[in-house]
């Protein structure tokens, strides 16, 4: 990047303004290939501005997309709104949206905090021992497998309505990417270091704090990235179950069954814009913590 | 303590014993069948010494390394440290052991990296660890000053080996434990290795276990070779290599070296294939 000037001062330099002619001292193959180089910044900044705009580019695609089409073939704004109606209706009354927005964030992130640490122990114990790993990797799939949908009712009325059993949805469905990948990220620790933390007879503990868990974190992103958007897939699934009267789940079902079909659509974009920003923060604390991890290269 | 035993293995001239090896044997299991690694083994070593373990992969030449190192138990025979066993001398931070890889923290910095073993199992500094001024001193003559704030990824093999010596090292041990610490460096850096090595040996007061497969590696570094054959594994011979202190580069030119790797190698030649 340093190098870019130099080269075009080399290029442009006093006495030689312009595409070098014969009278430079360069060969005319040279100037050629200097002025190649001389044109790259150009080019460079180009793809640098491509690549950052290049994440927003599909989403602008598809919703122009949906908007155009909505109007091109007059669809009643009852049956689908246009993305352009939408995003005034959740400007209209933005405090009923930031206000549900509020109590789902709030249910998602407990929930992903408790699957958080309950599948750090978990995982410890079965990253300590392949007996334990054994016997409760089938309980994992199990909960993995079994649709969070069906059991859902049942939770609620084991738990009673209330904030209780949303917790505990959401952090069933957190809970197996943070155990499974929890797991395979404390086993991935250098073998080599482990034997050299034997050498000087370091405690497991130590071991645990100072090379299995940091060893872990890559893996523990990963399923973090997973998790977000479980976490509110069991709070929106609570809420819809568990009678509560707010949330961004409680304003669909209640937008639903009133046919409110532009606040139904302002919960649901309210809702991708909540995961994307935990995605994105996920992602930012992701670059800080692991910028000495092969992943974080290009 | 330095009694002379009836073996060929016995330390050399009746100098006072550090490390005595005696009868080792370790066995290993492999899908049922049961693998002699190591066949009573009698070493002894003297403080100070530079101990080279030669011979080709299989032989147990890096099982015996890690049985002296507590790393490993014997299932026969022992190992003892000066005067006590070879656990409680792990336990008592007395080994520097260097790793084949490199195996730098890829998350701490060098300086960090260096300082590793000495923060791992505070209390039982039982020897002089390296004050922070003595680490430098001996980045920089490893050549790795200024790159004290560097990651891992961010130094090349060389230099990340090199980072690994001074690791061991800062920990002061009074005993250095080498697998095959230059087998995955080119061949020039790992000239340039064995000289840096033996510098930082020649300055502290270290007795170092060497494991290698190189023969030239072992004539150039060491005091004794002991030369090791596999099936099961054992020592074959035991070879003094009289060049003198401190070694050089040109040393390689001069005919008591070549005389001591041939001699190596027709010891190697003679062992090999049981």
């Amino acid at each position: 990047m340093r190098i870019e000037p130099v080269i075009a001062s080399v290029h442009q330099a006093p006495g030689d303004p312009g595409p070098p002619g014969p009278a430079g001292s360069l060969s005319a193959d040279e100037a050629a290939i200097l002025a190649e180089f001389a044109k790259t910044p150009r080019k460079e900044r180009f793809a640098r501005v491509a690549r950052a705009i290049a994440p927003a580019i599909g989403v602008v695609v598809f919703l122009a997309f949906w908007q155009v089409s909505t109007q091109l073939f007059d669809i009643q704004k009852f049956v689908l709104p246009r993305p352009s109606d939408i995003l005034s209706g959740i400007k209209d009354d933005p405090g009923f949206y930031i206000r549900n927005a509020r109590v789902t964030l709030w249910e998602a992130f407990l929930g992903f905090a408790i699957a958080f640490v309950l599948a750090i122990i978990g995982a410890t114990l079965m990253a300590h021992s392949r007996f334990i790993e054994r016997a409760v990797t089938p309980l994992a799939v199990l909960i993995q497998v079994t649709p969070i949908i069906a059991y859902a009712p049942a939770v609620v009325i084991w738990l009673k309505f209330g904030i209780k059993p949303i917790l505990v949805l959401t952090s069933l469905v957190c809970f197996v990417p943070f155990l499974i990948n929890g797991v395979t990220g404390l086993r991935s620790v250098d073998p080599n270091l482990l034997e050299l933390a034997r050498s000087v007879n370091a405690s497991k503990r130590e071991v645990f704090w100072k090379l299995r868990l940091p060893s872990a974190l890559p893996h523990l992103f990963a399923a973090a990235r997973i998790a977000v958007g479980l976490a509110l897939i069991g709070a929106v699934l609570g809420e819809f179950f568990a009678g509560v009267s707010s949330g961004l789940g409680y304003s669909v079902k209640y937008a639903q069954s009133h046919f409110l079909t532009l606040q139904l659509w302002g919960s649901i974009y309210v809702l991708a814009l909540v995961g994307s920003v935990a995605i994105l923060l996920i992602n930012g604390l992701e670059k800080l913590t692991l910028h000495w991890h092969s992943s974080q290269r290009h | 303590m330095s009694q002379m035993t009836a073996d060929s293995v016995a330390s050399p001239s009746g100098a006072t014993e550090f490390i005595a090896v005696r009868g080792v044997t370790k066995l290993f299991r492999q899908r049922g069948r049961t693998v002699e690694a190591l066949h009573d083994i009698d070493l002894s070593i003297r403080r100070g010494e530079f101990l080279s373990l030669l011979g080709p992969s299989g032989c147990g030449k890096s099982t015996l390394l890690r049985v002296i190192g507590g790393l490993h138990t014997a299932d026969r025979g022992s190992v003892t440290v000066g005067g006590s066993s070879a656990d409680t001398a792990r336990a008592g931070k007395q080994f520097g052991f260097v790793p084949q890889a490199p195996a730098l923290v890829p998350w701490k910095t060098l300086a960090q990296n260096v300082r590793f073993l000495t923060t791992l199992h505070r209390g039982a500094e039982v020897h002089q660890v390296m004050n922070n001024a003595d680490i430098r001193e001996l980045l920089s003559t490893v050549g790795l000053a200024g790159f004290e704030k560097a990651y891992p990824h961010e130094l090349s093999g060389g230099m990340q080996q090199r980072a690994s010596l001074v690791r061991a090292f800062a920990l002061g041990a009074p005993i250095l434990l080498m697998d095959e610490p230059f087998a995955a460096l080119d061949e020039i850096t790992r000239a340039d290795m064995r000289y840096l090595l033996l510098d930082l040996w020649e300055r502290s007061n270290t007795t170092v276990i060497f494991v290698t497969h190189s023969v030239t590696e072992a004539a150039i570094l060491s005091d004794r070779v002991m030369v090791m054959a596999a099936g099961p594994g054992r020592i074959a011979a035991e070879r003094i290599i009289d060049l003198a202190r401190p070694r050089h580069a040109e040393m390689e030119d001069e005919p008591e070296f070549h005389a001591a790797v041939r001699q190596l190698r027709t010891d190697l030649r003679e062992h090999h294939g049981r």
